[in-house]
């Protein structure tokens, strides 16, 4: 039960630096007010606004710094070095992901059944009306920042070099982590399931299940959701990264069990993620707050 | 010898003053402590609490805080580290899913979860409830229920009291009530959302606080549904990825269940941080005939916040305001008008801005809003400093949260009869409100035993 006798010695103050703790009684109370009364104990509180809205706004105003639009370049420049201690610690908390409980794959019937809904879309996208998403899917064949930048409006801002390192880190581990899991089942690509399929792009060499378009994209946005839930953004990510991995689906490189699957996937390994990231996530979120 | 201090300051709990909960010395203003009938319960549906806060960790039910973050039908964060759930006691919520099959379904397995042999964690996926990152549900358990505390320092750092212990004097607005965090993500997915409304009513809370706006993709922007272009609502149009039809169907139930819900028990949204005409949804959907409450934003002046929406609210509270520079208002902070005054009409609101903060509970250290200098752990022995311990919150989330903290105080206290439901509950939180402004009649605000809003910045 609330004990309110420390509210009658003690009280917070806000001042321009800070909260600071102040004893209400003279200083020889014998509750201990005495010996900080009357000083500032911390300033270590920013005072952070939260407000889920105009964020960017804001942020740009203050948070340029010296930086402009050349020093991270429009896309080739972005890059990361080797994230070698992520890598470490994720091997280090292998027994927590690798063993995730995905579902089984489809069985071959029934990815012929998804491969028919795959060949649907085949004949949908040769029409003049997807002309927009065959040139989504051809960008998106490579790693392609703006669709994970463009929902918090720093495509194209300098000051977020944090907050995109930890996107490309969220990236490569979760490549290498869903390759793991694809080696598992070994399913087949859609075309070679169903040779009617012509994909649009070349099928990559791995196996097909689970998506890593599907489960990098997810994880940045659940990894996004912990750092800055509040942000609007936030769920539109989860819509950019479902229409990336959805558009795999119209390329006819993945089944929609795929999708599903690198959902799954990224959710249930957002936990771990967030502790080999810990660090990596902080200093994004101070480009935040 | 004393110090040179700063001279402007504010109190930290002004907005508990203002609402009439505590006295200008921080007592219970006219109630104590002694008088709780049961402490109330709240179900907060947000992120994740950093549970061991010490203002909050006498606060927080441990046992039957859920997580849905990374698990489908939950997991259980304070539970770590043991076998079982074992028997919590759940309620019925049966008449609820009544006509809502896809929402009957999940109650269906939501239950087999919650059977008392049940594991906390759903085999090796761990609950998405790392303390450092909860930054947002730290700040709104802290305005709802937050104790005052007192707790070990390092005496390297700080010079404190001879006992060792530094006071943290600092209270929610029921520091009495218990909180059961239901942690969420922001993934736009119907099934999350009717699990949390449907745990939140299982675990028979007396409040249910949804300081979050929830992403449908029909209700959200409704108005884009209702354009006909190109031969289809434009809603649909421009939605960048495919509705399955389940979804739609969830969505719609989930809209009935969180009404339905309403009339057991209040339900109290976040009305929006943009201006949002009639609020965001679920706030939108309170009206006269259900418990929804939509809380908009109230600053320390007594004027709505710049960002807050107006129309169809049922109360503002207390909370950070901020700047506007639009057709709409131009409120601006004196602080940049020394700096420059360039575009700034003659006629203006600059004098409603205030930049009084709400003072809320933080993540302790490397995490939160307020992140601790300290770039390690947070030592066992002692703290370090508590700065990192609060920070200056905001938005109708931080509105929200007072007003279900006032709540639940009413209903600890008995002023809201235990059988009272959501309509009833909603009718004392009205009778407690009154306008703070003659020439704003619908703008009213909370005041424990019914008196008016104090304005704390002169």
């Amino acid at each position: 039960m609330a004990d309110f006798s420390i509210m009658k010695t003690h009280e917070f103050l806000v001042t321009p630096l800070g909260l600071e703790l102040i004893g209400r009684a003279e200083p020889d109370d014998a509750t201990g007010g005495a010996s900080i009364s009357r000083s500032a104990k911390s300033v270590q509180m920013a005072l952070n606004r939260n407000r889920n809205r105009n964020r960017n706004r804001n942020r740009n105003r203050n948070r340029n710094r010296n930086r402009n639009r050349s020093d991270i370049g429009a896309g080739p420049d972005w890059g990361i070095l080797e994230p070698w201690e992520e890598r470490a610690k994720l091997y280090e908390l292998r027994a927590e992901w690798m063993d995730l409980p995905l579902p089984l794959p489809p069985s071959l019937p029934e990815l012929r059944e998804h491969a028919t809904e795959l060949l649907k879309k085949q004949a949908l996208l040769s029409l003049p009306q997807y002309a927009g998403r065959r040139g989504e899917i051809r960008i998106e064949a490579e790693l392609e920042l703006s669709r994970y930048l463009r929902p918090y409006g720093i495509e194209s801002h300098g000051g977020y070099d944090a907050t995109i390192g930890l996107i490309l880190v969220t990236m490569a581990l979760t490549d290498e982590i869903g390759l793991y899991f694809k080696d598992r089942w070994n399913v087949p690509r859609p075309n070679q399931v169903e040779p009617r399929l012509r994909p649009y792009l070349a099928a990559p060499a791995h196996a097909s299940y689970p998506s890593n378009h599907a489960f990098q994209s997810f994880a940045v946005a659940f990894v996004m959701s912990r750092l800055l839930p509040e942000h609007p953004g936030s769920v539109q990510l989860f819509l950019s990264a479902r229409r990336i991995a959805e558009n795999r689906e119209w390329a006819g490189v993945h089944y929609a069990c795929d999708t599903g699957a690198g959902h799954k996937l990224a959710r249930m390994i957002l936990p771990v993620l967030e502790k080999v990231l810990e660090k990596n996530m902080l200093a994004a979120q101070a480009e935040w707050f | 010898m004393k110090p040179y201090s700063i001279r402007r300051k504010q109190d930290a709990l002004w907005h508990l003053v203002a609402t009439g909960i505590l006295t200008s010395t921080h007592q219970p203003d006219d109630w104590s402590v002694d008088e709780i009938v049961k402490p109330a319960r709240v179900a907060m549906i947000d992120t994740s609490v950093a549970m061991d806060h010490p203002n909050l960790c006498g606060a927080i039910n441990r046992s039957r805080a859920f997580d849905l973050f990374s698990t489908r039908l939950g997991a259980f964060p304070g539970l770590s580290g043991q076998d079982s759930i074992g028997a919590q006691g759940w309620g019925d919520a049966q008449a609820l899913v009544a006509g809502l099959p896809g929402c009957k379904a999940l109650l269906q397995a939501l239950t087999a979860r919650l059977a008392p042999d049940q594991s906390p964690h759903h085999g090796t996926i761990q609950p998405a409830a790392s303390p450092v990152f909860s930054a947002h549900g730290t700040a709104i358990a802290g305005l709802i229920g937050a104790r005052p505390a007192r707790v070990a320092y390092a005496t390297s750092h700080i010079d404190g009291p001879p006992d060792g212990t530094l006071p943290l004097p600092y209270c929610g607005a029921d520091p009495t009530c218990e909180i059961v965090p239901i942690s969420t993500s922001f993934d736009p997915d119907p099934e999350q959302m009717i699990l949390a409304f449907l745990y939140a009513d299982l675990v028979e809370a007396d409040v249910i606080v949804l300081p979050r706006g929830i992403d449908d993709p029909f209700r959200s922007e409704p108005q884009l549904h209702a354009i006909d272009w190109l031969g289809q609502p434009l809603g649909e149009l421009v939605t960048p990825a495919s509705v399955p039809d389940r979804d739609r169907e969830l969505w719609s139930e989930l809209a009935e269940l969180i009404i339905k819900i309403s009339h057991r028990r209040p339900v109290i949204c976040a009305a929006g941080n943009a201006h949002e005409e009639y609020g965001i949804y679920p706030a939108n959907l309170a009206s006269d005939d259900n418990g929804v409450i939509s809380v908009g934003a109230l600053n320390a002046k007594g004027w709505p916040c710049s960002y807050s929406p107006e129309a169809g609210l049922t109360v503002w509270a207390p909370s950070s305001d901020a700047e506007q520079f639009d057709s709409g208002e131009v409120r601006l902070d004196p602080e940049r008008l020394k700096e420059t005054d360039l575009g700034v009409p003659d006629e203006n609101d600059n004098h409603k801005y205030s930049d009084f903060g709400v003072i809320a509970t933080d993540v302790p250290g490397r995490g939160g809003y307020s992140a601790s200098d300290f770039d390690t752990a947070e030592p066992v022995d002692g703290i370090r400093e508590y700065g990192s311990y609060f920070c200056d919150f905001g938005g109708t989330s931080a509105a929200c949260a007072i007003v279900a903290g006032f709540m639940a105080l009413g209903r600890g206290l008995g002023r809201i009869p235990a059988p009272a439901d959501g309509i009833a509950a909603k009718a004392w939180l009205l009778s407690q409100s009154r306008p703070v402004r003659a020439d704003l009649p619908n703008v009213i605000v909370p005041h424990l035993g019914g008196g008016v809003f104090q304005p704390a910045d002169p």
